[in-house]
């Protein structure tokens, strides 16, 4: 039995989904998409159940439908659950018309029936059932309430097996029965409908007399099908409507009232701000930072224990070296950032859940807009001011696929918290007493950076594509917090075996590389390691911003891929201290690092602020943007802008240093 | 600044013009592009469909509206394509 579970988007269909399976669900991506596809079992029965995108509507024009409309016309489905939102009946009942139309049985499940009651909604479900011939159910997904019976009703198969409705008009109806009686397929009536519709996806059911029969029609009509078409259901819904709900005079809802506030003209970007800096505070900031220290801690810690362990059983130097500097910084630099990565997800999920998210979205739109974003993206580059990982993970949230590529790729550009170091290192030991202003300098080069990418992006990559903005703001919500706790747990786990494995796998090779030779011998100078080699090999690259040929430097930006903060330990060891003292006076006076000039230093610092950021970043971009290929664009791109912009601020800072 | 017009009961006018508060009935939909005409079609928006503008964003876009019985954001580009009869 092979069951299809599909609603609106905020029908709550996520949350009954998990109630329906319990823990036994297999999350994956659609083919081709990076839309997630989540199935499992119903509790107590054998019976799958597939998660289907949120819709409103089976239109050949969006992804998501066209995943819901294949996956229901092709893959067998025995029976479709069709959850529906009772507060919003009219317009959730025009996807169920349209679901009605396919040979497979439906239930509906009407959720949020207890906050409809409040509302003073009173939904004759009979009526409904009668008109629509097809099984109502009311649950609440949030309280539980009707699930049991809803489970009850799929196992017993004692569901109407609704022997379609007419919805149409006489004159339409007669037509979709001739071309019914056409059409060799199942699902004929659907079919009927999307030839009428002129759906470019079945041209192929055309058979010449149906062919005859819409042209007919659409000179009768002398308008766009599609639209007659959607009229119609909405009009035979208005009249259901009429007579199934009885609804009590509407007072201002909660929701109003909250509205009110936060979405008021004088004080919604304020409170925007707050609640923005109250995250920040949280995750990326003091509070954050505090559990990324506490890890750290007893990481060196445990890391100190193991190479004393290590001693004890008289490993060698090479493979200690190997569990110590390799795995373990590696294995170090996913565990710090967890605690951190939790809290975010955590105030994320809770955002979203309590309907805020939307908001947000709405009143920032017309900022990002400008630039070919949307007004979800803020939420991205927010977070990523602590860490570009959850931040790329939290793009998820917008939809358009274009808009979402565009963020994934633009969030590394926000300096994170690892490179403060970097910025520290050099402007202080550069411009003194201007370090501040530096520092802040180069914030405002963020901005102008992501705006000017995103200008490109949007006239090259995504040239002529506007999106439009429909979005539909949810009612105000308490969240559930046992839903909330699974869902960061998720991704905070999908975090662990994505970017884990890839941090690993790269600190290993890094470590490799930087303390062998390519005679294979261990324990040398870093200066004869393979990754001098490829240091001196690459320099060239580095030359157009350093004025100069530097391995050193070179290899220091290289292991900036494992960490950023790497960048600036790197340094201090090239300089010939192991103690990894970040003293700029100490690393500026070494020979390997004394061909900085201010110029070259400012430079340096853009090409490592906006050249392509750590493993971590780069597994999470690649898991966001669904394919390889797309990561190494997105890499590419990144890096080639740092290049350009370090390249352009050293020539045009060299004149200076040259002229006074 | 030019003051905008108001528009008042019976005018005809798009749904971009109108102001907050307002009530007005879809007339017709100028939209070019058949995918977003499909998705204002699927949201609800059909011929003599009643529609209130209940919110703008506080920088002028985009427009919170209500109809049958929910609330849809819409940015005012596209707004300007559907016509509408005023209401109130």
């Amino acid at each position: 039995m092979k069951v299809a579970l599909i609603g609106n988007q905020n029908s709550g269909k996520t949350t009954l989904f998990n109630l329906l399976t319990g823990h036994n669900q297999k999350i994956g991506n659609w083919p081709g998409v990076t839309i997630e596809r989540k199935e499992g079992r119903i509790r107590s029965t054998d019976f799958d159940i597939i998660d289907l995108p949120g819709i409103y509507s089976l239109s050949p024009y969006t992804i998501e439908e066209e995943i819901s409309r294949k996956y229901l016309f092709e893959d067998n489905v025995d029976l479709i659950l069709n959850i529906i939102d009772s507060t919003n009946l009219e317009r959730s009942l025009y996807l169920t018309t349209q679901l009605l139309e396919l040979d497979i049985p439906v239930i509906v499940a009407l959720n949020m029936s207890d906050i409809a009651l409040q509302r003073g909604i009173d939904i004759d479900y009979k009526y409904l059932e009668e008109k629509l011939d097809t099984t109502m159910i009311p649950i609440s997904a949030l309280k539980k309430t009707g699930v049991f019976d809803l489970i009850q009703v799929i196992k017993s198969q004692a569901y109407r097996k609704n022997n379609y409705t007419h919805i149409y008009d006489h004159e339409l109806e007669d037509c979709l029965k001739k071309i019914e009686s056409e059409i060799k397929h199942d699902h004929e009536r659907y079919i009927a409908v999307k030839l009428i519709e002129n759906d470019p996806d079945f041209e192929e059911f055309h058979q010449n007399g149906s062919k005859k029969i819409v042209e007919t029609l659409c000179m009768t009509y002398n308008r766009d099908m599609e639209q007659i078409i959607a009229d119609e259901r909405y009009r035979y819904i208005e009249n259901i409507r009429d007579e199934s709900i009885k609804s009590s005079k509407q007072n201002m809802t909660v929701t109003d009232k909250l509205d009110r506030i936060f979405l008021n003209r004088f004080l919604a970007i304020p409170i925007f701000i707050l609640i923005m800096f109250s995250v920040y505070y949280l995750a990326a900031g003091p509070v954050g930072s505090a559990t990324v220290n506490f890890v750290i801690k007893y990481m060196d810690i445990f890391s100190l224990w193991m190479s004393q362990r290590l001693d004890v059983w008289g490993a060698s130097a090479w493979s200690k070296s190997l569990v110590v500097d390799g795995i373990f910084a590696g294995v170090g630099a996913i565990l710090s950032f967890l605690p951190q990565l939790a809290i975010l997800f955590l105030l994320i999920s809770f955002l979203e859940t309590t309907g805020y998210m939307s908001r947000i979205a709405f009143f920032l739109d017309k900022v990002f807009q400008k630039v070919g974003l949307s007004g979800k993206s803020l939420i991205p580059f927010i977070i990523g001011s602590g860490c570009s990982i959850p931040a790329i993970m939290s793009a998820r949230t917008i939809h358009d696929e274009t808009e979402k590529k565009m963020t994934i790729l633009l969030t590394p550009f926000v300096p994170c918290s690892a490179k403060l170091p970097i910025i520290v290192l050099f402007a202080g030991y550069f411009f003194g007493d201007y370090s501040g202003l530096v520092s802040v300098s180069l914030y405002f080069f963020a901005v102008i950076v992501i705006i000017l990418s995103a200008l490109i992006m949007k006239t090259i990559l995504f040239k002529g594509k506007t999106t439009s903005f429909i979005l539909e703001l949810p009612n105000y919500k308490l969240p559930n917090y046992r839903y909330i706790f699974k869902d960061v747990f998720d991704k905070v786990f999908a975090f662990v075996k994505q970017a884990g494995s890839i941090i690993v796998i790269a600190s290993i090779a890094v470590w490799f590389l930087l303390n062998f030779s390519f005679r294979l011998e261990y324990g040398i100078e870093s200066s004869a390691s393979m990754l001098a080699g490829i240091g001196k090999l690459f320099s060239w690259i580095f030359y157009p911003f350093l004025g100069t040929f530097s391995w050193e430097a070179t290899v220091s930006a290289i292991q900036g891929l494992v960490a950023k903060e790497q960048i600036v330990a790197s340094m201090a060891i090239i300089a010939g201290n192991s103690e990894q003292v970040n003293d700029g006076i100490f690393i500026f006076n070494s020979a390997a690092f004394s061909f900085f000039t201010p110029a070259s230093a400012y430079a340096f610092m853009v090409f490592n602020l906006f050249s392509a950021p750590c493993f971590g970043a780069i597994g999470a971009m690649r898991r966001e943007l669904g394919t390889t290929k797309r990561m190494w664009k997105a890499v590419f791109f990144q890096t080639g802008i740092a290049w350009l912009m370090a390249t352009l601020v050293y020539q045009f800072l060299h004149i200076f240093e040259v002229v006074l | 600044m030019a003051r905008r017009k108001i528009y008042k009961k019976h005018d005809l006018a798009t749904l971009a013009d109108l102001t907050h508060g307002q009530k007005a009935k879809v007339v017709k939909l100028n939209t070019i592009d058949k995918a977003l005409r499909r998705r204002l079609l699927d949201m609800g928006i059909t011929e003599g469909v009643q529609i209130k503008i209940k919110r703008i964003a506080p920088l002028g876009d985009p427009y919170d509206i209500e109809l049958r019985g929910y609330e849809l954001c819409l940015r005012k580009k596209d707004l300007s394509l559907i016509d509408v009869e005023v209401i109130s």
